[in-house]
């Protein structure tokens, strides 16, 4: 029932199983540790507004923020809120939304049966009236609102909105005030109930445990409930921006004291299945570690110039139907910013060629941060993608490094630029 | 395991099959003085970019490559009196690497590369390189203007200079003042660095898979001298003011930040220590608290509301974002919740669950590198050793009326908010 993978040179084990409503359960116990960190997710984000709502045949498009309104409202219940509960073991509980995830986390050094019974309890037992949904508009207001203040938040999120300009990722997570206001605890029902079946989510654990005992202890949790049956969701595609529709360039004013550029670049090449995918994943990042990073000779070169400083960041992502590059820092120059790097990325080729001796530094550079993630519990349960990647676990992605050859480097970094499309997105004072 | 090196030199070890790194942290201790600060944020940025033996970045970057991505950094931090340059450095522990042949292991690679960079920095002509020089206090300079971008930062700092008007060493930012950077030369710095070496209290410390032998060898070649450290308190004492001091500011926001301090006098030494971390649990330092409760839960009225203690500086700290019309209600709801501390109403229920927070939070510590090597300042300073089962102990003795006692001693200082314009209820 339980399958378990272990890792020998790295010391780790993962146990992994699925139960039979179909919740995907992921375990590492960490000997050493005091604390134990789970998180459950669902295969649902802010990029998911429109579908199929379980049980019905027609499609419906919902406001603009429901899932992560979805996630503020599931902790509160009828005489209680699940936070509280997790708060008498001292654990500490948290939940997030992403594009394409939800997730519901706690940390503990103790009490673990007991904390994980709430979370899968509150996860799976929704109350949403309309008193308690209108009060949360206030709340999620004051939210939208203090990121309206983060220069950081809206350079990032800016950039996101002009890559993907038709898609819902030029929306924030959280909605707008207006769209938020049109919620109602029937659309929350809705989304609730066909994404947050046990068949849609996992949950891994990792840190101080026992497998076969905290297996146990889930699955007596689970068969004391009733779920539906298993049916597949029907997610509408979006709309799809083209190459064509991507404005090159926008420039915004803030008050702030020194402009920040933020470029992105949008992949329109199709993200290999399975672990090819993380493959690639892993490829296209050593590719802008090998253009970008310091121990290269544009990180100097634009350094010493004043074009970049220590504020300079990339990275590449890859999410369920989206993925995407951003270079992103703080300048007195923002157009040199804009015209150096994308003169960098226009001559990439010839660049990698020339830099083929510095792949086994970028790799080992690589391989040192993924070995430094393994330190931590969170570590090792954030890095996990779901369905994204087939399962892969933080392990399986350091293997793929170890053996990654700069020519599968090249490959990837071909089918990405060949096919992307950049935006820059200024911001000025 | 601690070991007394030299004079004013110690090192800590915290030996543990726990991790796949060996973590590595060099404290500098110096008196904090505002004449000081910000030559040594300066040192700090300039020996971090280059050595001799790495004369650029790219240099410098690729040696750490090398080194299977050590992560490598050079913090400044303020803590009560004192001012501390803090070195760190991870590294993979290589029994957990795949093909791993350098000829030494990490570890000691790791420490070489440390004393490189303390000892042999890059000094062509005798002095710091005047291009890394200049560019790196142009870097500082802004650093410390983009701080202001995070208008939560800025808040918090505005009312540190309301606080401690007329005390410069507590009004200013641990990374110095940018009037006094344009001043700085090359010479000023080296100055600095020099006096940093002979003079300042240095603690090492190393967590890992590392025994005794490995890590005092690895330290046996670097050139510290006996040094006489005068044992100065870390505790900056003030005394109460009359008045609340009250400042705003109107800045482009669209949520209000409101900040406020408050005088504590309970430091890190004293019997009511641990009444006061409860205290402040219970107040706002945790999202039980009853200002998270209060503020933004019932009443809806913010996004955040949380305190902070400083047991080196007798601070309570109390940040908000809010909408600037209610302020004067936001106010009076912090008011209510400090007074009922003060009368003693406290649910019992809460005070458990605090110190149920506190403890998992202490344990959890444990679970990082990183914080198991900082901890071990305050025991540096403080020289308080206490064994987690001690600690515990106290903890779980912590009554009602003990948080009580430390509300009673919580006076308002400061108030200062930083709204988009309009005008406060005030």
């Amino acid at each position: 029932m339980l399958s378990k993978k272990t890792y020998d040179r790295l010391g780790e084990t993962v146990y992994q199983t699925t139960l039979t409503n179909g919740l995907k359960v992921l375990m590492v116990p960490k000997a050493g540790f005091h604390k134990t960190f789970a998180i459950m997710t669902t295969d649902y984000g802010a990029m998911d507004n429109e579908f199929v709502p379980r049980g019905q045949t027609a499609s419906v498009r919902f406001p603009d923020g429901i899932a992560h309104f979805l996630e503020h409202k599931l902790f509160e219940k009828k005489d209680h809120d699940a936070f509280d509960l997790f708060g008498k073991y001292g654990a500490s509980a948290n939940a997030f939304t992403g594009f394409t995830q939800t997730s519901y986390l706690f940390a503990t050094t103790s009490h673990l049966k007991e904390n994980l019974e709430i979370l899968l309890d509150f996860v799976q037992d929704p109350y949403f009236t309309a008193a308690t949904v209108n009060k949360e508009k206030g709340i999620i207001g004051q939210e939208i609102q203090m990121y309206d203040d983060d220069p950081g938040w809206q350079s990032y999120f800016g950039m996101i909105g002009h890559l993907y300009p038709k898609e819902p990722l030029h929306i924030d997570i959280a909605g707008t005030v207006d769209s938020i206001d049109k919620i109602t605890a029937d659309d929350l029902y809705a989304a609730y109930n066909t994404f947050y079946h046990p068949s849609n989510m996992n949950l891994i654990i990792v840190g101080q445990l026992d497998p076969e005992e905290t297996l146990a202890w889930i699955t007596a949790n689970q068969d004391a409930k009733t779920f539906a049956p298993n049916e597949s969701i029907t997610r509408i595609p979006s709309a799809q921006a083209q190459p064509a529709d991507i404005v090159p360039t926008t420039t915004r004013h803030l008050t702030l004291t020194r402009p920040k550029v933020n470029i992105g670049l949008r992949g329109f090449d199709e993200v290999p299945a399975g672990r090819d995918g993380l493959t690639y994943s892993v490829a296209v990042s050593l590719m802008f570690d090998l253009l970008f990073n310091d121990t290269g000779d544009n990180y100097l070169r634009l350094y010493d110039a004043n074009v970049i400083d220590d504020s300079f960041g990339y990275d590449f992502q890859v999410q369920r139907g989206a993925h995407f590059a951003q270079l992103a820092g703080d300048t007195d120059q923002p157009e040199q910013f804009a015209s150096e790097l994308t003169a960098i990325l226009k001559d990439a080729p010839a660049q990698l060629a020339a830099a083929k001796l510095q792949f086994d530094l970028v790799k080992r550079e690589a391989i040192g941060r993924i070995v430094g993630a393994i330190n931590s519990v969170e570590g090792i349960a954030n890095q996990y993608d779901g369905p994204l990647f087939d399962g892969a676990t933080i392990f399986d992605e350091l293997a793929i490094l170890e053996q990654l050859t700069f020519d599968e480097l090249l490959t990837a970094a071909k089918a990405f630029l060949d096919q992307s499309q950049a935006t820059v997105y200024t911001i000025l004072p | 395991m601690h070991f007394r090196i030299k004079d004013g030199v110690t090192l800590d070890l915290l030996p543990t099959k726990q991790f796949k790194t060996i973590g590595i942290k060099v404290d500098f201790v110096a008196p904090l003085q505002a004449t000081a600060i910000t030559a040594r944020a300066l040192l700090a940025q300039v020996l971090e970019t280059s050595t001799a033996a790495y004369p650029t970045q790219k240099a410098l970057a690729r040696e750490l490559s090398r080194l299977y991505g050590a992560s490598f950094g050079i913090s400044v931090i303020k803590l009560g009196t004192k001012h501390v340059i803090r070195l760190t450095c991870s590294l993979v522990d290589e029994q957990y690497l795949d093909n791993f042949n350098d000829q030494q292991p990490l570890f000691e690679q790791g420490m070489a590369l440390l004393k490189e960079v303390l000892f042999a920095p890059l000094l062509p002509n005798g002095n710091f390189d005047p291009m890394t020089f200049t560019q790196q206090r142009q870097n500082l300079l802004t650093a410390i203007k983009s701080l202001d971008d995070d208008k939560q930062y800025l808040a918090n700092r505005r009312l540190q200079e309301l606080l401690f008007t007329g005390q410069p060493t507590q009004a200013m930012s641990a990374l110095g003042d940018t009037h006094v950077l344009n001043d700085l030369s090359a010479t000023d710095v080296l100055g600095t660095y020099h006096d940093m070496l002979a003079n300042d209290a240095v603690h090492v410390a190393v967590v890992g898979d590392v025994d005794e032998d490995r890590a005092q060898a690895a330290m046996a070649d670097w050139p510290l001298a006996d040094r006489t450290i005068t044992d100065a308190t870390p505790y900056y004492r003030w005394s109460l003011r009359d008045h609340v001091q009250n400042g705003d500011d109107e800045a482009p926001v669209v949520q209000a930040k409101l900040n406020l301090a408050y005088h504590l006098p309970i430091y890190r030494d004293d019997a009511d220590f641990m009444a006061a971390v409860v205290f402040n649990a219970a107040f706002g330092g945790t999202p039980l608290s009853l200002l998270f409760t209060n503020v933004r839960e019932k009443a809806s009225l913010a996004y955040y509301a949380s305190s902070g203690y400083n047991p080196f500086t007798g601070t309570l700290s109390v940040q908000t974002g809010i909408q600037a019309e209610n302020q004067q209600r936001v106010e009076a709801i912090i008011a209510e919740q400090l007074t009922a501390v003060q009368q003693g109403n406290l649910a019992e229920d809460l005070l458990a669950e605090v110190k149920a927070s506190l403890l998992n939070a202490r344990l959890a510590a444990l679970d990082s590198p990183q914080r198991r090597l900082t901890g071990l300042l305050n025991t540096q300073l403080t020289h308080l050793h206490e064994p987690l089962a001690d600690w515990q102990k106290k903890l779980d003795a912590i009554t009602v009326a003990d948080v009580a006692r430390v509300a009673q001693q919580v006076t308002l200082q400061a108030t200062y908010c930083l709204h988009g314009g309009v005008q406060g209820a005030k």
